[in-house]
């Protein structure tokens, strides 16, 4: 019998949870579905809550190999698909040249000599010449992929037009060898951070999952997960200092990676409990800008109190 | 089933949630996948592949919420058929006999061919419900059935109501709530669910003097909308410019591949200057209100204006770039009309006010846009002062609220200042400052 989707989607949750993910309901059911549909995932939120973290989980889970494309200002095919290898072309057509000489041998006149030189097979554009970049390599690869094509928001327009092809057919056309298909079609995510409106193309080809800063309940289970030395009475107190600081109005808001990085800092520190000494002079782990510390040194009081209740 | 999904994207496009039909066919491959069945699932899922940010998933919940309330209501109707009446013998017109036999398919069935008499698809706004429900009643037959319940109450000696009557009753105000759910979903599907559009026309060609305080919240996200999209539509054109010299020194590292054959040209790319806006807003009692929006709106832009100085004014001049820059929106434009409103407009005093503030800042990059009805209230105008600050900047607009019809009347002096602005504009409603605004940025830079 097979499992119907619900039993499915909790087997993602607790695999992803064996490999220390602790994801809400929602996000294991866009994988599934992503995994289901071979449909590409736009994962969009706030920085810090685990979005690139999340392809890397899935590789993981999926026993895949993960590829990752660090998109930024100015990227092209020719770093982001594929490239020629020039310095190797150039020694090819070196011993050419001097093959050049046998194969020619005898011929008569210029049509003969390239009669001849046609019958050759020409491999100067050929798979032996093309180096894969990351988005090559997802598609050719046997065994399937998971490809991450991370902070797609800080690429230029263009480049999103040429993501457009590989989401929606998973091909590549190169002019000179014509198009590739994907043997396996690869698990792709695509992450962004909103510093620029995606364009509705790219949009509605992929599913679209906005991850947010998470719940007191779930927040206290990944600190279980990542942090498993900490005390299970200031692991209480930490999240509900974290979750209170967010409804405050800062530059930046802190997000899981804030709160995991600051219960290390704490455990470091020997600390059994959140004291206010110890979360003002914490503070610069959770918060990145000097305006918002100074507005949370003032609250701090307030927030401790409110982490023992 | 595909009919229920359709229905439903209709009720988000409703909702202005941009769903298109590609997204549609995704939604059904979904549920190819998922099924009705559980509910949490599919509305997770669902969201995955119809809302496609994070406001529309916001009215992406709260419409899957209203649908998906309904329907099983419907559905659980379609199957449940009771034993008929022995009663029906006993009445006489037709919706008292079909009420008794009690058969809730033929029930719904006259519902919606009622509907479609009272023609449901015309609904538009939800204070029209009652009316729909009442003339959906009406036509399968209330009256008649309510005019044999009061016969049927006469009859009765004994004040008590008979078993007939009883049944009859409990049955009428089952179908008055079955009528009002039928009318509530046809009004998801075919009314603008939440007036938004509507709403968003009307401030958009309202005078903004007349917009209510209380819009104010909404009105500010329209503005932004109205902003995003022009600073959108200007970074996009400045692509568009982005050929500038030959770029030697990446030209021959990219050609090195080419035995530095120059194979491949590499162009340094001209950058674009980004305008340089200076805004001058009266803040007087009668041009108070405008202020607020145009500050809105030039505050919203700061993604394609390299830099934005605010000064107001109505009997002095101030700068509060500032508190614009540091504070919430609202509230700077709060603290700003209350510092320097309120006074009798002096356009002398503030022009020369604005002058010794920032005549080093006025340069060829720099926009001028003055905001006011140039009422001075009979005093000297010193255009001169205004006449230094045109030909030291690259351009002055000047955007009157007032119409047309009543610049130059009264103690408005337009004319005299008109002279020295490169353009004037009318500009009393939020599409009239949209189309300034997109105006100046195509020709500031």
């Amino acid at each position: 019998m097979t499992k119907g989707p619900a039993k499915k989607i909790e087997d993602i949750t607790k695999g992803f949870a064996k490999h220390n993910y602790i994801c809400s309901e929602q996000i294991s059911s866009a994988v599934y579905l992503a995994n289901e549909l071979e449909k590409p995932i736009l994962v969009e939120g706030p920085p810090g809550v685990g979005k690139t973290e999340l392809a890397n989980t899935a590789a993981l889970y999926f026993k895949k190999d993960l590829l990752r494309l660090q998109c930024y200002e100015g990227l092209d095919e020719t770093k982001a698909l594929y490239e020629w290898r020039y310095g190797k072309q150039l020694l090819y057509t070196q011993i050419l040249k001097e093959q050049m000489q046998e194969v020619l041998k005898g011929a008569k006149g210029l049509k003969d000599s390239l009669d001849r030189l046609m019958e050759f097979e020409d491999i100067f554009f050929s798979e032996s010449f093309l180096e894969a970049r990351p988005l090559l390599k997802a598609l050719t690869s046997n065994k399937g992929s998971v490809l991450l094509i991370d902070e797609v928001d800080k690429s230029d327009e263009e480049f999103e037009a040429l993501l457009l092809e590989i989401l929606s057919e998973f091909q590549v056309s190169i002019p000179e060898l014509g198009v590739k298909k994907a043997k396996i079609k690869p698990l792709v995510f695509l992450t962004s951070n909103n510093s620029r409106e995606i364009s509705d193309a790219l949009k509605r080809r992929c599913l679209h999952l906005y991850i947010p800063f998470p719940d007191a309940k779930l927040e206290r289970k990944i600190i279980r997960a990542r942090v498993p030395e900490i005390s299970k009475n200031l692991q209480v107190q930490l999240v509900n200092f974290v979750q209170g600081l967010r409804s405050l109005d800062l530059k930046k808001l802190p997000a899981i990676s804030e709160t995991i990085d600051w219960a290390k800092t704490l455990i470091l520190l020997n600390a059994k409990e959140l004291s206010e000494d110890l979360a003002k002079e914490t503070l610069n782990v959770l918060l990145k800008h000097q305006q918002d510390i100074e507005v949370v040194q003032k609250e701090v009081p307030r927030l401790v109190m409110a982490a023992d209740g | 089933m595909d009919r229920v999904l359709t229905d439903f994207v209709k009720t988000l496009r409703n909702a202005n949630i941009q769903v298109s039909p590609a997204e549609t066919l995704d939604a059904m491959e979904v549920i190819e996948k998922i099924g009705y069945d559980n509910r949490e699932l599919l509305k997770n899922t669902l969201s995955f592949t119809l809302p496609k940010t994070l406001e529309e998933k916001e009215k992406f919940d709260s419409c899957f919420e209203d649908f998906f309330n309904v329907q099983p209501l419907q559905k659980k109707g379609l199957f449940q058929t009771r034993e008929p009446s022995q009663l029906s013998g006993q009445v006489n017109s037709d919706l008292a006999h079909q009420l008794l036999e009690d058969n809730q398919a033929d029930i719904q069935l006259s519902i919606s061919k009622a509907a479609e008499k009272a023609e449901i698809r015309e609904i538009k706004y939800f204070t029209q419900r009652a009316v729909f429900s009442r003339r959906i009643l009406d036509i399968m037959g209330v009256g008649s059935l309510e005019e044999e319940l009061s016969h049927l109450g006469q009859l009765n000696e004994n004040e008590l109501p008979s078993d007939l009557e009883q049944q009859l009753r409990n049955q009428l105000t089952q179908l008055r709530e079955r009528v009002s759910d039928y009318v509530q979903q046809q009004f998801l599907l075919h009314g603008d669910v939440s007036g938004e559009r509507l709403r968003e026309q009307v401030f958009k060609s309202m005078n903004m003097g007349q917009i209510d305080r209380s819009y104010l919240h909404e009105v500010h996200s329209l503005v932004r909308k109205m902003a995003k999209k022009l600073s959108n539509l200007h970074s996009r054109r400045k692509k568009n410019f982005r050929r500038g010299k030959l770029d030697i020194r990446k030209t021959i590292r990219d050609n090195w591949v080419n035995e530095s054959i120059l194979f491949n040209l590499r162009w340094s790319y001209k950058k674009i200057d980004k305008p340089k806006i200076l805004v001058i807003c009266d803040v007087s009692g009668s041009v108070g209100a405008y202020a607020r929006f145009m500050l809105m709106f030039i505050f919203s832009l700061t993604e394609v204006v390299s830099k934005i100085r605010a000064f107001v004014f109505s009997s002095y001049l101030g700068e509060v770039t500032d508190e614009f820059k540091s504070s919430q929106l609202e509230e700077a434009i709060e603290s700003a009309l209350s510092k320097y409103g309120g006074g009798s407009t002096d356009y002398a005093h503030s022009f020369s006010d604005f002058l010794s503030l920032c005549l080093d800042d006025l340069d060829k990059k720099t926009t001028v846009i003055i905001l006011g009805d140039a009422r001075n209230n009979f005093g000297p105008d010193k255009a001169f002062l205004l006449k230094s600050v045109y030909e030291r900047s690259k351009q002055v607009y000047w955007l009157n609220p007032e119409g047309k019809f009543r610049w130059n009347t009264g103690d408005s002096i337009m004319n005299t200042y008109s002279a020295y602005c490169t353009k004037v504009f009318e500009c009393g409603t939020l599409e009239q400052l949209e189309r300034v605004i997109y105006k100046l940025l195509k020709t500031a830079a």
